[in-house]
């Protein structure tokens, strides 16, 4: 059994990439906004089925890589403006409803449109077979899955600590009002962050679709470990998000591979124990009911 | 003048209810419907409890609701316990799930208490879930209903009683909460929770009580369920279904006494009547949380008394509704 | 340790990411009296104020009360050892109506908040007179039956003010009470911290803004700038305080004197 251990400790980093990118996008929104984004897995969904019409008319994977999260992006821009800002002065738990309510729409949604069952979606020839890494052999795709989540996730550490926006984004988080006084315009910056909350779950999507499947529920399964994710790696802390998916990643890929009944409750177990001796996760912050 | 009113509006609702057994083929509803509608309200009332009440973001509920459910059926199928102590079962499960998850879920508040119901009690969904042997897995299990006492059959009429006499008697105790020193600190909770404390209570400790009562109800509500259909599958346990409790006790109004039971009514009759007619009832599920969000935040009962008193009921002194 | 400290703080710091926004604060506050603390904009006092009160506990440094050690104690059990505060914009139950906010303190002080039950007879009326000689101490028994939001914000600091006197307290904090308050309202409230130690005996400790406030007030001042203790004093010390003058003090403040 051990000859399995490395390329499924490598599985479960790649798996853990993704927790953590999801779980990226899930905090932006929740840290600026209050809001828990139940609509994130329906991005990604969307995202993949948007990708694979695409792929299926004839335009290239590459091409859809860019294309279909951009699109989701202009839909998540105007969901937020039109139906999630409202919101915003309410209780938090008002938009958790709104988006619980869109993602069920969805979901049938992707059901008329596309099929109940799910469908085919590989990855381009130039990526399919697997690669040999010396000491073990190990599919092309999830290596080039692991490049791009790397590639985001240190775009994005650069525009929040590089950028102008990006500090601004950053000390809004902190004080939304005291960013209201310096002048900026907060709509513009919940639309942007909003955004790109949902152009990591748009990435996250396509290439999800390629390794883990793709149906009108697809998105939602990584909805689960992503809420996990941001437990454990502490609230408000995106580098928590990261550590925090990885953990969790390796934790379901070696359940899964010794005792595989506990797989799905194999993260909760190690949520429970971050708790019981971190109660706000990893890197979470202290608060006044600490 | 205001606890009359409830008083008699209460009687005839609970009296309109006792004819449902002659009223409901009139209407042409199932007998089991109306007894879901008030099986559904005891989880409703759980969370209008914790959210409507204490403010607490409360979407793991389905949790308390489900191990109502599976410690009953559990309990029938292998050890044979009857209708009484099926009950009993089921509702100590979900109390004991809850003083597992309420040292957990205290020590956050806000959506962090709310990504944390959604987590935990996602758990108890897997275990369902994976215990293929016992629990049957994803498909559910099937058990006789049992007998009371070993003796005495339960048919749909009788166990439309049994539930309407559950229903009425955790009405009544709801109110009681709601309306004690401890319901209403529960209240000055959701509005302050730190003048709360600086009023030198230990606020925690009436957010762990106020969880334990939320999953007993939630628990009472699931092993009557579970007794109703004969049956128990994990998608009870799913935080979808925590969600939909919550919507329930949106559309009737959060903070009211009666709206668990207006919005367990529209949600479940309205579940009926849909799905009977055309097979995208999630599209139309979807659309009635978005139009409630927008369109009726504070519930139906909660606009009707709002525009009665021009005051919210759960803020008050002395709340009706 | 001196016998007579109600509460004493020794070189409490309390960092914000990087900053420390308290640095090595040390204060003494003597039973039955008056004290202030006073400082710019930005210079720790809110912060310092949380970290004596439970709000949030200090990084480094010591807090007793009495005597006893409270640095890490949580702050419900402050207040239940004869600790109040009040917050810098009222901190009050708006939808409730006035009676009921300072209900909430008198029942929790009575140990019935916790009971299914609500108190009738006898019980119930100990408490309904203790609701009335709260609010008839900072005279709002004629707003008895309205809603807090409906008062003026004077109206909701005195509120805030038998709210945190329900409890009866030994020792108050009072977060910048003059804050957004209009000048006949501001009268209403010195009169009214005055009487908390004549008449009630109560050892007070406040944050301030309002120079003259401070002065006419407080028997002691300490004052803070940029997280640490510039000076320490009686008012007339304070005010002839060259540094204090320089760093604070200086331009308008001193001239409404």
């Amino acid at each position: 059994m051990t000859h399995d251990l490395a390329p499924q400790l490598f599985n479960g980093l790649v798996l853990g990439a993704f927790y953590g990118i999801v779980a990226i996008g899930l905090s932006l929104i929740m840290n600026l906004t209050g809001t828990i984004n139940m609509a994130h897995g329906s991005f990604m969904t969307l995202a993949g089925y948007l990708a694979y019409t695409m792929v299926q008319r004839g335009m290239s994977f590459w091409v859809a890589l860019i294309v279909a999260p951009l699109i989701v992006v202009i839909v998540g821009v105007l969901v937020e403006r039109g139906l999630v800002r409202p919101l915003y002065k309410r209780e938090p738990f008002y938009s958790l409803l709104m988006t619980f309510g869109l993602s069920l729409m969805a979901e049938e949604a992707f059901r008329l449109i596309w099929g109940p069952n799910g469908v085919p979606f590989s990855p381009p020839p130039a990526l399919a077979g697997a690669a040999a890494l010396g000491f073990m052999s190990f599919p092309t795709f999830r290596i080039f899955i692991a490049g791009v989540l790397i590639v985001a996730i240190v775009a994005l550490a650069l525009f929040l600590t590089r950028t102008r926006f990006g500090l601004r984004l950053r000390a809004a988080v902190q004080d939304t009002e005291m960013i209201a006084a310096l002048g900026t315009n907060t709509q513009v910056l919940y639309a942007v962050n909003f955004g790109l909350g949902i152009l990591l779950a748009g990435i996250a999507g396509v290439l999800a679709a390629g390794m883990l499947g793709l149906s009108p529920t697809s998105g939602n399964a990584l909805l689960m470990p992503a809420f996990v994710t941001v437990i454990i790696g502490g609230m408000g802390s995106l580098f928590g998000s990261i550590v925090g998916g990885l953990l969790i990643g390796m934790a379901i890929s070696l359940t899964t591979l010794f005792i595989p009944a506990a797989s799905e409750v194999a993260m909760y177990i190690l949520m429970a124990i971050v708790l019981l001796v971190r109660p706000r996760g990893l890197f979470g912050e202290e608060g006044i009911f600490g | 003048m205001k606890a009359r009113a409830e008083l008699i509006a209460g009687i005839v609702v609970v009296a309109i209810l006792a004819a449902g057994p002659y009223l409901s083929p009139l209407i042409h509803v199932d007998l089991s419907i109306v007894s879901e509608v008030l099986v559904t309200a005891l989880a409703v009332m759980s969370v209008n409890l914790l959210l409507g009440y204490t403010g607490l973001p409360a979407f793991g509920n389905a949790a308390y609701f489900g191990l109502g459910a599976y410690g009953a059926a559990l309990s029938a199928k292998y050890l044979h316990v009857d209708f009484i102590g099926a009950v009993i079962i089921g509702t100590a499960s979900a109390l004991l799930g809850g003083l597992i998850l309420a040292p957990f879920l205290l020590r956050r508040r806000g959506i962090y208490f709310g990504l944390l119901s959604i987590a935990f009690g996602q758990v108890f969904y897997f275990v369902a879930y994976r215990f293929t042997d016992v629990t049957g897995g994803e498909d559910g299990m099937n058990f006789p209903r049992p007998l009371v006492l070993g003796h005495y059959a339960i048919n749909e009429t009788t166990f439309f009683y049994v539930a309407l006499a559950a229903f009425v008697g955790c009405l009544i105790a709801f109110r009681t909460v709601v309306r004690s020193p401890f319901g209403r600190t529960l209240v000055a909770i959701r509005q302050n929770e730190a003048r709360v404390r600086y009023l030198g209570l230990n606020t925690d400790r009436f957010i762990f009580v106020a969880l334990l009562i939320s999953a007993t109800l939630a628990g009472l509500g699931g092993a009557l369920f579970g007794l109703l259909i004969n049956f128990a599958y994990p998608l009870e346990l799913d935080w979808h279904q925590s969600g939909f409790f919550v919507l329930m006790m949106i559309l009737g109004g959060a903070g009211t006494v009666w709206g668990s039971l207006v919005g367990s009514f529209i949600y479940v009759i309205g579940k009926d009547i849909i799905s009977t007619q055309t097979s995208y009832w999630q599209l139309y599920l979807g659309g009635l949380f978005v139009a409630c969000v927008l369109a009726f935040p504070r519930g139906i009962l909660g606009t009707l008394l709002a525009r009665l008193n021009a005051r919210p009921a759960a803020a008050d002194s002395e709340p009706h509704g | 340790m001196d016998s007579a400290m109600m509460l004493e703080a020794r070189g409490v710091s309390k960092f914000f990411g990087g900053v420390k926004a308290v640095d090595e604060v040390s204060i003494g506050v003597r039973e039955g009296s008056i004290h202030a603390v006073i400082g710019p904009n930005g210079a720790g006092k809110t912060t310092f104020f949380n970290t004596l009160s439970g709000f949030y506990f200090p990084d480094s440094g010591r807090v007793t009360y009495r005597g006893s050690e409270i640095t890490r104690l949580a702050n419900w059990k402050r207040i239940v050892l004869g600790m109040g505060r009040t917050f810098q914009t009222p901190s009050v139950f708006a939808e409730l109506t006035v009676r009921e906010n300072v209900m909430l303190g008198v029942r929790a002080r009575a140990g019935v908040a916790f009971r299914l039950r609500p108190p009738a007879g006898e019980e119930r009326e100990t408490l309904e007179h203790r609701v009335d000689e709260l609010l008839g101490f900072v005279n709002l028994g004629r707003s008895k039956e309205r809603l807090v939001a409906e008062l003026s914000h004077g109206g909701q600091r005195l509120c805030e003010i038998a709210m945190s006197l329900s409890t009866e307290p030994s020792l108050v904090l009072l977060d910048e009470p003059m804050a957004g308050l209009a000048e006949t309202e501001t009268d209403r409230i010195i009169t009214v911290i005055r009487d908390l130690r004549q008449r009630l005996g109560l050892t007070v400790l406040f944050v301030e803004h309002n120079m003259r406030v401070v002065l006419s007030l407080a028997e002691r001042i300490t004052v803070l700038d940029r997280g640490k203790v510039l000076a320490e004093g009686t008012p007339s010390e304070i005010a002839a305080n060259e540094i204090v003058r320089d760093a604070y003090l200086g331009k308008e403040a001193l001239d409404h004197v």
